[in-house]
Parts: C-alpha cells; structure tokens; sequence
C-alpha cells in the first residue's frame, strides 16, 4: 500500500440532541411503526430530579412492578417474598405494566403515587 | 416516574446490561440507581431466582435486597440532586491525515465497518459521489439510533455519500441510499432477539442502476444489490451508533444484517401488480420499501392453501408475515382463481385466522422453479425515491459497473 498521507472523511453520524422516548400505551405496536416512535430533546430533559428518598421502608408501601420481560413476575414474587420474611411491615403490591415492555403505563404510576410510597421495576434484560 | 411522579424507585436490570443502562441513564442526566441481579433471570428454575433475591449483586457485590432498600432510603447525593446531562461534541468533518495502510486499520478497529474492505471515503471520491443528486452535501436527511432511547445521531447528505463510498457504491446508487435514510430506520435495532431487515426495490429505478429482480436476485450475483443493501447496514453501524455490548445487544446476531436480503420486484414477470402500486404510488415511481423481522423461512411449493397452513404455523411475529414468491407462483396462483393480491390475502387472512393487512407478497426471481417462501417480515415503511434523483436523471457513468447478466432462456425451449 501507499506511504502517502491522505484525508478522509468521518463516517460517523453527529451528536443531535435528540433521544428516544418510551411509547405511549395507545399503540403497544407502535414500536413497530417507525413513524410513531416519540422523541425528546437534550433541552426538555435538562431540570429532570430524582424523586426524595424514604426515611425508612418500615411500614410503607413499595410496589413491585414486573416489566413483561422472560422471568420478571416470578423474580418479582421472589422479592415481595424477601420482604414478608425480612421487613414485614412492609406492605408489597406486586403489579404488571401493561402493554409491552417497551411501552410506557401512566396509568400506573398516577396508583403509585397515590397509594404507594416507592417502587421496585424490573426485571430488565 | 422519580421526575414526574416523585416516586423513589429502584430500576432492576440484569448485569449482563449493566453498561447498557448506565450509558443510558446518563445519556438521560439522572443517575437513577439501578440494582443488577445475576443474568438471566428468564427460564430459571424459581429455587435459583430466590438465591438471587438473597444473594449479591455482582456488579457491586453488595447483597441485592439491602442494596435495593437503601435505594430507596439513602438520601441523594449532590450529584444525583444536580445532574449534568453530558453534551457530545461534534466530531470534526475530516480524519486527521494517515496512510492507506493505517486508515483501513483505523476503520476497521474503530467498529465503523462491517468487517469486510471498504473504500476509504477520500474528498474525492465523496464529492463525487455527491454527484449522483443535486441535494446541498450538507442538508440533514435524518437522525438514527439502533436503540430506542440514546440519543440519535444526525446526518447529512454528505454523510450518507461517504456510506455510499465505503460500501462501494457509484452515484447512481445515491438516491435509493438517500430515500433509505430518509427514513431513519436502522437495519438491526438492538433487540437481543436479533432482528433482521429487508430492502425491496420497485419502479424504473430497478432497471437504470442494474438491480436484479429475476433469476438469483437474492444471491450475490448482482452489484446493485450487493452495495446497496451493505450501506444499509454500514449506516446502521455509523449513523444508528451500534457498537456490540454497549448499544446493540443482538445474542445471536443475523446473517442478513451483513446486506438485508436487498433486491428489487420482478414487476415484469409478476401476475400481479406491483408492490409500491398496492401503497399507492404510481408505476412510474420509484420506491424503496424496508421491512423487519426474524426469519426467511424456505422451500415451500404449493397453493394458496399451503400458504396459509405455513402462515398459521408461523409463531415469531405472530400470523404476519411476507410471502416471496417466484413469478410463476404468481401465474399459478392467479390459475386458482386470485386475479388479485387482495383476493389472495383475504383468502389466506381467513385461512390461518389473522388479519389480512398482516400479509404482504412480493413477486421475485427467475421462472426456474415454482417456489415461495414466508419470511416474518412486516413492512416498516414505503418511501419515494424520485426526490432524491438529479433533475438531470440518475448519475450513470460512460459505462455503468454492472456484473454478468443471468443466462436466460430466449428461444422457448426450456419452457419459460
């Protein structure tokens, strides 16, 4: 091959600040349809805040929302049984998101936030 | 759910993705604590499940359940109060200069390949590829990612004529790459079920850049085809920004991935009409249509009936699918009594108990055999070609690239 020095492009794409955004529950399918897959800007998620941590767990109510993925709900059941052997003033409620899982559950979360303290969701992978 | 509903909440995902959604967390400016079971934890038995729940995390080391609790009870850092949502700098529009030797090395160890030799993307050769449409080098054509939440990454026309140089395309295969990224779809998004995707072609395009539509279309015996359905995949690679183990998580991967079953419709041959004109377009468009799925599942002979029996055996993408067939399935086909594709899916859609807007036919190869095969595909999108084509008409050189012609039967005596 030549020892001369040539220049050439980069191939890669370049940084947009755009990213994608978990599915809107009205089409579980729609992660099929690539027109209606939902963005959202590097700008809009600037100020997200992690939620306030518990003092304790005792004696409130974490959901446990199992995900759809292989192995979720019974990982999830083998964890509301730790509690009820190891922290049983703990009060568990084991949940399903609907839909798939990839898609998001509004729904859900608004039960939580009204009638839970914290939430446990998995399992990915 | 911890910025919009304020519930404290632990992610739980296997170690296997622990880079995966740490990347993916920070590319979300939270830092969400995520606590990593052992992987998988799908198709185990329940005793093995209950030794995770009380054993460690192996990322941390730390036993799983203590670690989950004080999740939600350690009070957040400052930095998790005040995250920093990292900005990703442009990378600049040339390499820093280098031998041949050392930018085929770079490229290839970089990961901005396929594995297989490329054309190195010089000034010259982009800029003369950008011959083949009269769109400005620098106009964004789309952004793409193989995941679904990291953040995409843009491209101009310019960009997908350095693809085109690389996959060793000539201008007159610039258009159909445009439309293709036009649409933003990678060809192997990264699902650990390992996707695969599929180019077909229709319109007078097929014929202007030498695509095969007929005998062995599917085979590597055509240059069209071959270059066109390799800078699929080399865009997905570099536009959709996938890199294994880190954005793109395919378990076994899919030989498809290598050129996406890139072919164009036997329009001529086919008893039926044309794809792109089932959509909507007219004949003398020239589309590009992609599809998704699993699997190319061949050698099926039969009629209608046997189509529908395959269909409804077909489990992966439920009874969707998209039926190949040879343009004599299609003569024989029509002999049953289909005179259209309509009657055709409707028929089948009653047969396997399914929608009939989850089948699709598409009519290609070479009249040797009456074969089809049902693929799991389904369509993602169809999408016009024409506007990315010259005023001028499509950039051909003096004389076009093109690989020996199939051998055709002309005198009638082998029947066709």
């Amino acid at each position: 091959m030549s020892k001369n020095l040539i220049t050439v492009l980069d191939p890669r794409g370049q940084p947009s600040g755009i990213f994608g955004k978990v599915l809107d529950l009205s089409n579980p399918m729609a992660i099929l349809d690539p027109e209606k897959q939902p963005t959202t800007t590097l700008e809009s998620m600037t100020g997200q805040k992690m939620a306030d941590r518990l003092d304790t767990l005792e004696g409130k109510t974490v959901y446990l929302v199992e995900t759809g993925f292989a192995g979720a709900a019974d990982f999830m059941k083998e964890v509301q049984g730790w509690f009820q052997r190891n922290m049983p003033s703990v009060k568990t409620v084991l949940r399903s998101k609907r839909g798939n899982m990839f898609t998001d559950d509004p729904e859900l979360w608004q039960e939580i936030k009204e009638n839970g303290d914290a939430a446990i969701v998995g399992v990915g992978g | 759910m911890e910025s919009e509903y304020r519930i404290p909440t632990v992610p739980v995902v296997t170690a296997r993705f622990e880079h995966y959604v740490q990347n993916d967390s920070r590319n979300h400016g939270m830092f969400l604590r995520y606590v990593f079971p052992p992987h998988p934890v799908g198709f185990i038995p329940k005793e093995k499940l209950r030794g995770y729940v009380d054993g460690l995390n192996p990322v941390s080391g730390k036993p799983l359940m203590p670690e989950m609790v004080e999740a939600l009870t350690k009070p957040l850092t400052e930095e998790e109060k005040n995250p920093v949502i990292e900005k990703r700098p442009k990378h600049p529009r040339l390499l820093p200069p280098d031998t041949e030797e050392n930018l085929h090395r770079l490229f290839l160890e970089n990961g901005w390949t396929d594995g297989l030799p490329i054309v190195l993307p010089t000034e010259e050769r982009v800029a003369e590829m950008l011959t083949g449409t009269d769109r400005d080098p620098q106009e964004v054509v789309g952004r793409m990612s193989v995941t679904t939440h990291q953040e995409r990454l843009e491209y101009t026309v310019e960009k997908v004529a350095v693809i085109a140089v690389m996959a060793g395309c000539r201008p007159e295969h610039l258009p159909v790459l445009l439309a293709i990224a036009s649409t933003e779809i990678p060809a192997f998004p990264s699902s650990t079920t390992s996707f695969s995707s599929m180019i077909m072609v229709n319109g007078p395009i097929r014929h202007e850049i030498g695509m095969n539509c007929g005998l062995a279309a599917l085979s590597p015996f055509n240059y069209a085809n071959a270059v066109i359905g390799r800078a699929w995949t080399l865009m997905s690679i570099n536009f959709g920004d996938a890199r294994p183990g880190d954005t793109f998580m395919h378990s076994l991967g899919h030989p498809i991935n290598y050129n996406n079953l890139c072919h164009a419709e036997n329009e001529e041959d086919s008893a039926f009409e044309p794809y792109h004109v089932e959509k909507g377009f007219k004949p003398e468009e020239s589309t590009v249509t992609l599809f998704r799925g699993w699997n190319y599942n061949g050698i099926n002979l039969g009629p209608a009936k046997a189509m529908a029996e395959a269909l409804k055996r077909q489990s992966s993408m439920g009874r969707a699918g998209t039926f190949l067939m040879d343009p004599l399935v299609s003569a024989h086909l029509k002999d049953e009594g289909f005179k259209t594709k309509e009657e055709l899916r409707q028929y089948i859609a009653n047969e396997a108990e399914t929608f009939p807007q989850m089948i699709n036919f598409i009519v290609v190869g070479g009249q040797t055999n009456p074969m089809w095969v049902l693929t799991d595909y389904t369509p993602s999108i169809t999408v016009s070609i024409d506007k990315w084509i010259p005023k001028t008409g499509i950039k051909k050189d003096e004389k076009p690239l093109r690989m020996p012609q199939p051998v055709l039967c002309k005198d009638g005596i082998c029947g066709i």
